[in-house]
């Protein structure tokens, strides 16, 4: 128990210097990228008009001056208000982050359940026709683009025959295309990690032992060749479930006009709001460092030969 | 499978605890904040009431999500698409003409150089019971000239110094010195209500109050806001009875959402979806693509030079191969015939790629090597523009380098100064003042912000136009300074963009010069 603890206090440790590295990091870099100023005023605006806002917003003050001033509010927990929408940044960014969990954990559902019982299928009957078919179309999961696929979805299921809505947010009929179009890829990549570690596994020899026990065939394929293959199925899944958290549902989000923190990310990063980015990217650090603890805690539950050390 | 399933369920309680913990949690999308009324009707202090017929509703797709809801604040299109409908300004434009109309003000007259005088609408009340008098036009506009509120829009109110209440229907707006554009600067401003606003400063931004055609009922960030008519409006109860605004940002998804019923009205309908939509309709707009000229390095100094290039460029082919027709030839000014100092003797150069050749055998300059610089993404078919006009540009004997710069660098090579301009620039202008003095203070005076040309006559003109008061006298400085820039070829000159929209085959509008969504200007038709 004390080595978990102290693991566990090591590792967010860790944490709160690589969430500080990255704010570090994302302030230098959105301020040395134009000028916030100019990107926030119409185009005609004059360069004196631009100047005097600049100075009023605190663009000129020394970057050390920023950074400090926005240091000291952001341990508080105040991260300022969005510099485009003028209220609280984290407010606007924890407002849209439900919307984007319900869309990643339900592609991330979707994905699973649809790959793991073709994947161990395919693997059962090596070259058949249902392998084929399984590899090839989860190669085409992996490959086709996201932008595309949504908008085949739309004009198919919500224009030709009207099963879902084209975009917006609210009720499963909203939710089910984008989170497939989501689930696409992560698919396409766990069907195929699944086939080929249930391939590496069905020729163990404990395999034989636990049929030569008298084992059904159901039980020795899940209760022993899954569980053993379990450890790269769950790595790539809780690695694909981080990717579309911290931000690669920006596309997916816009296609479908879904209300999440991608899409608001994006606009951020088009309006250059420094401190919307700022909380954004926060957020994302904090989402990311939390899916790695737990899926160290995951492995050591699968695999009890794996030591939190 | 039960792995499975537990690595889902850790990971979920593990990112909600975290979403608890790092703050509080999300909270929950803006209230339909009823604004504090006592003395509106009673059926508006229910709660939503039952959607209204269906034939009385309509939903809208837009571009973006509003930034604000403060009709101030932002120089953001979005916020415009709903507070057009919410807020009123002293002064309206006539939808097709652009002309100057009564809105919340019915007569209006300049008193002396520095102040003008609105005579207010009588009877007019804001949406929550307050009354429209002047001393809410006083707080209007100390509020969006206020240095600390250091508003996006400050620029369109550059010249406005304060205002005094006359007595309970009159007000005086004073301005820095002689300001011929007043009235048009009051057709941009709007008027917000001063007891709901001082007193409800959070509510403000989310929940607007305004005296317009429609009132607020909700916004839910990212996903809709809905408006339902003022039964009150002083201009006659709009038709359509509820309105939904909806971003729908992907271009795609807007013409879907059209098709599948989804929607009635979209804007920013693309050229090549023009076919599929149930019904399109356009309006000649106020966005201008052009390319700046930087006058200052060679071969650019010579006018020969200069006049080859727009001799070079076929603007009908352009209109059609990229903007399918939606798109009119810029008459060799950057102003429609909507703006104030339009020169209707002014037309564009004709396509004549030989008199471009001659031209620049002329001057020495065939062959020569130019910079092109353009954007991606930020206009309509922007990137597509700039190369079609390089390779026309090319096919008389020129070499372009086009530079698709990021939005950035592009932004500082435009406001660079004329010595550091790059030799061509594409950029879009828009001007919805509708006077001539914006575009061509930026654009075309010696020390403009995106100035990369300068001429002592254009900028003596366009400075003593800036206060002339006389408005037939101001008229003809504009015709001159116009034919000059146009006489120097002062950049290319290229088109004038339609706004187009998609609508359902029910719906019934004309858009606007000015591309305001005006609902109350719709009817649904069987």
């Amino acid at each position: 128990m004390i080595g978990i603890t102290a693991y566990f206090i090591r590792r967010l440790l860790q944490s709160i210097l690589v969430i500080v590295g990255v704010s570090v990091v994302v302030f230098v870099i959105t301020r040395a990228i134009g000028d916030p100023a100019r990107m926030m005023m119409p185009l005609e605006a004059s360069d004196a008009e631009v100047e005097a806002f600049a100075v009023r917003m605190g663009f000129r003050d020394p970057l050390h001056v920023q950074f400090w001033n926005w240091a000291k509010n952001a341990v508080r927990g105040d991260f300022g208000d969005s510099l485009w929408q003028r209220v609280p940044a984290m407010e606007l960014v924890l407002e849209r982050l439900p919307a984007s969990l319900l869309l990643c954990f339900t592609a991330i559902t979707v994905a699973l359940l649809a790959s793991i019982p073709l994947g161990i299928l395919a693997a059962l009957r090596p070259r058949s026709w249902l392998d084929k078919l399984t590899t090839s179309f989860s190669l085409i999961g992996v490959c086709i683009p996201d932008f595309w696929l949504g908008l085949m979805l739309i004009l198919v299921f919500a224009v030709a025959i009207h099963l879902f809505f084209t975009s917006g947010y609210g009720t499963p009929r909203h939710l089910i295309l984008p989170a497939v179009t989501l689930a696409a890829r992560p698919w396409g990549r766990i069907t195929q990690i699944v086939r080929s570690s249930m391939m590496d596994e069905m020729h163990r020899t404990y395999m034989m032992t636990a049929r030569a026990k008298g084992l059904t065939e159901q039980k020795v394929i899940i209760s022993h060749a899954l569980k053993n293959a379990s450890i790269p199925i769950v790595t790539l899944a809780a690695w694909e479930l981080t990717r579309m958290l911290a931000g690669y549902t920006i596309v997916v989000e816009t296609v479908f006009a879904w209300p999440g923190f991608g899409y608001l990310a994006l606009q951020a990063i088009q309006r250059r709001d420094l401190t919307l980015i700022q909380a954004d990217v926060f957020v994302v650090a904090l989402i990311v460092v939390a899916m790695n603890i737990s899926i160290d805690f995951i492995y050591a539950t699968l695999d009890p030969r794996v030591r939190l050390a | 499978m039960k792995a499975k399933s537990g690595t889902i369920l850790i990971a979920v309680l593990l990112v909600s605890l975290l979403a608890g913990a790092c703050g509080a949690p999300a909270p929950p999308p803006p209230e339909p904040t009823t604004p504090p009324a006592a003395t509106t009707p009673p059926e508006a202090t229910t709660p939503p009431e039952p959607p209204p017929a269906p034939e009385t509703s309509i939903v809208i797709a837009i571009g973006g999500d509003p930034s604000t809801m403060d009709p101030q604040y932002a120089d953001d299109g979005n916020e415009r698409d709903v507070n057009d409908n919410v807020y009123e300004m002293l002064l309206h434009r006539d939808p097709a003409s652009g002309d100057i109309v009564p809105g919340l003000a019915t007569a209006w007259e300049e008193i002396d150089d520095t102040t003008w005088r609105f005579t207010l609408r009588e009877g007019v009340d804001f949406h929550n019971g307050e009354p429209l008098n002047a001393d809410a036009i006083v707080y209007s506009v100390e509020r969006i000239i206020d240095p600390d509120f250091n508003s996006e829009q400050i620029t369109f109110v550059a010249t406005v110094t304060g205002a005094e209440a006359v007595d309970e229907h009159t007000v005086d707006v004073f301005t820095s010195g002689p300001d011929p554009l007043l009235p048009a600067r009051m057709t941009w401003m709007k008027i917000v209500a001063p007891v709901y606003t001082e007193e409800n400063p959070d509510d403000f931004l989310v929940a607007p109050v305004g005296t317009g055609p429609y009132k607020f009922v909700e916004w839910v960030r990212g996903d809709h806001v809905t408006l339902e008519a003022n039964e009150d409006y002083w201009g006659g109860v709009p038709s359509i009875g509820k309105v939904t605004i909806r971003p729908i940002p992907e271009e795609a998804t807007r013409l879907a959402a059209l098709q599948a019923g989804e929607v009635d009205l979209v804007k920013g309908l693309i050229p090549e979806y023009l076919d599929q939509a149930p019904k399109a309709v356009a309006a000649s707009g106020l966005e201008f693509p052009w390319i700046r000229i930087n006058t200052n390095t060679a071969p650019l100094t010579d006018v020969r030079v200069r006049q080859a290039l727009n001799y070079a460029i076929d603007k009908e082919a352009l209109a059609e191969a990229l903007y399918g027709g939606y798109a009119a030839v810029a008459q060799g000014q950057i102003l429609t015939p909507g703006h104030f100092g339009y020169n209707p003797s002014v037309t564009a150069y004709p396509y004549d790629p030989q008199m471009a050749m001659d031209l620049l055998e002329e001057a020495g300059a065939t062959g020569a090597t130019l910079e092109l610089v353009g954007e991606s993404g930020r206009w309509l078919k922007d990137k597509e523009l700039v190369e079609a006009v390089a390779a026309q540009l090319e096919a008389v004997g020129l070499d372009i380098d086009v530079n698709i710069a990021e939005w950035s660098d592009w932004l500082d090579l435009l406001f660079a100064g004329a010595e550091a301009a790059p030799d061509l620039q594409y950029s879009a202008h828009d001007n919805v003042l509708l006077d001539a003095d914006r575009t061509l203070t930026g654009m075309f005076t010696t020390g403009g912000s995106q100035a990369a040309y300068g001429n002592p006559t254009v900028d003596q003109l366009v400075e003593d136009a800036r206060t002339e008061t006389d408005v037939a006298a101001r008229e003809a400085m504009y015709y001159e300074a116009v034919q000059t820039l146009y006489d120097e070829a002062a950049c290319i000159f290229l088109l004038n963009l339609d706004n187009i929209y998609g609508m359902s085959e029910n719906l019934d509008w004309a858009p606007r010069l000015d591309g305001r969504i005006m609902v109350n200007e719709m009817t649904l038709v069987e």
